[in-house]
């Protein structure tokens, strides 16, 4: 990854996380968003659609849908329909709960669009722990009808204390359903704020999965495990915080944000009811801001080249500062262990 | 001749793969591999423009602004690009 192309700054994205809804029928407990019922002013069909133009004129590579549950909104075949329809790949978010058969068949017709099912544990009480009754089984259903599709489908599970001795598990269960497995990094905010000491991974589990890992490449990770995964895994290019340079948000308001982590007051850097979406990216003090920002106190460590610093968003959410190291990096995890006289495995 | 391989295998009929995109970017053309997903920065300047390659599997001649040598270089930008898996046989 080139920091000297994307700190001039893209004309766009390469892609957007577009919350469309708030709202979702589970209540998730690490749930980054706190997602329950619809947010009363969200983006109508009209806008959501004027949206998608303004994307395709701005040549935004690919959308990825989250929420809430993106199904919940009862335009949102018409608002993927119109990415496709200009070329716009997708990736869906979904925890499976409202895909049948007929939706699968409907998903199929275009190969634009990538679906990740929400899946916390390879056992059902782990997941459902997590994520509530029967989500384990209705995602499982999903998995499987979507699996026997031609749609790119991958499971998505966020690393907890609870579910960090599956994922091995979890990775024999994607394999064996014929989808892929993308794991998630738990981050403190909506209602993973109020349940982050009950289920954040501690330290060793942490090295234990960056080990791990490093061991299983077809492992998919997405966002910045690079301050936790091993040198190897740096070659993919997961080194640096895209936020603002190779991304940013939409929540479902249309408020612009540098990434679904950080959807507060302070760093909203637009209202697409006001401006385009073209002069938020460009113009946007708090977009320069991320793209500007140097982690100074990580420089000095020998991985400052692999991580950059880490995730911001973790680090405003532990130590309510973005320019703060991320606090959950390999090498603090190795320094918690040893300080702690638990030896690593 | 090197100019004319590449004219060559725009003809022979090859293409942005379909699970890639590009785009003008101010350093150059950006692509855009959504298997990855990966990222190419390729500091082409104003050499060529990215509707170039995306309708590549229709371009039988290279831009004729382009010398010579800038068509060597863009005969061996084309075939990097093949190799990479960003263009594919149509």
């Amino acid at each position: 990854m080139s920091n000297r192309f994307v700190e001039q700054g893209l004309r766009a994205p390469v892609n957007l996380t577009w919350e469309v809804t708030l709202a979702c029928n589970l209540r998730c407990r690490h749930c980054l968003s706190s997602s329950a019922e619809p947010a009363p002013d969200e983006l109508s069909t009209r806008e959501a659609l004027d949206l998608v133009e303004q994307l395709h004129q701005q040549k935004v590579f690919q959308v990825n849908f989250g929420g809430g549950e993106p199904f919940m909104r009862h335009d949102f075949m018409e608002i993927l329909g119109a990415c496709h329809e200009r070329g716009i790949m997708t990736c869906i978010s979904t925890n499976g709960t409202l895909i049948d058969a007929e939706l699968v068949e409907q998903l199929s017709r275009n190969r634009l669009v990538a679906i990740q099912v929400s899946l916390d544990g390879a056992k059902k009480t782990t997941c459902e722990e997590i994520r509530g009754k029967g989500t384990y089984d209705a995602a499982m259903s999903a998995l499987k009808l979507l699996a026997r599709s031609p749609i790119p489908t991958s499971i998505n599970t966020v690393l907890t204390t609870q579910n960090a001795d599956e994922i091995p598990a979890l990775s024999t269960l994607a394999e064996e359903l014929g989808v892929t497995l993308r794991i998630s990094r738990f981050r403190p905010s909506g209602r993973g704020a109020d349940n982050w000491e009950e289920l954040r991974p501690n330290a060793t589990q942490l090295l234990a999965f960056s080990d791990w890992l490093g061991r299983n490449e077809n492992i998919r990770t997405g966002d910045s495990f690079f301050s936790l995964t091993s040198q190897e895994r740096q070659g993919l290019g997961l080194n640096l915080c895209g936020a603002c340079k190779l991304t940013c948000c939409v929540d479902p308001r249309g408020k612009m944000y540098p990434c679904a982590f950080l959807q507060s007051e302070f760093f909203t850097a637009g209202d697409l009811r006001q401006q385009s979406f073209k002069q938020i990216w460009q113009d946007a003090e708090i977009f320069a801001s991320f793209r500007s920002l140097r982690i100074h106190s990580c420089e000095d460590c020998k991985r400052f080249d692999q991580c950059h610093g880490g995730c911001p968003a973790v680090a405003y959410h532990l130590k309510n500062d973005i320019s703060e190291g991320d606090p959950e990096c390999l090498e603090k995890c190795v320094t918690s262990i040893a300080d702690n006289g638990v030896v690593a495995a | 001749m090197a100019s004319a391989g590449c004219t060559e295998m725009a003809a022979a009929g090859y293409m942005l793969h379909p699970a890639c995109r590009v785009r003008q970017e101010g350093f150059g053309l950006l692509f855009y591999d959504s298997r990855g997903p990966r990222l190419l920065f390729a500091e082409t300047g104003n050499l060529l423009d990215a509707t170039f390659i995306e309708n590549l599997h229709q371009e039988n001649e290279l831009p004729v602004h382009l010398t010579g040598q800038q068509k060597s270089s863009v005969d061996k930008f084309i075939r990097q690009l093949l190799e990479r898996g960003f263009l594919r046989e149509q």
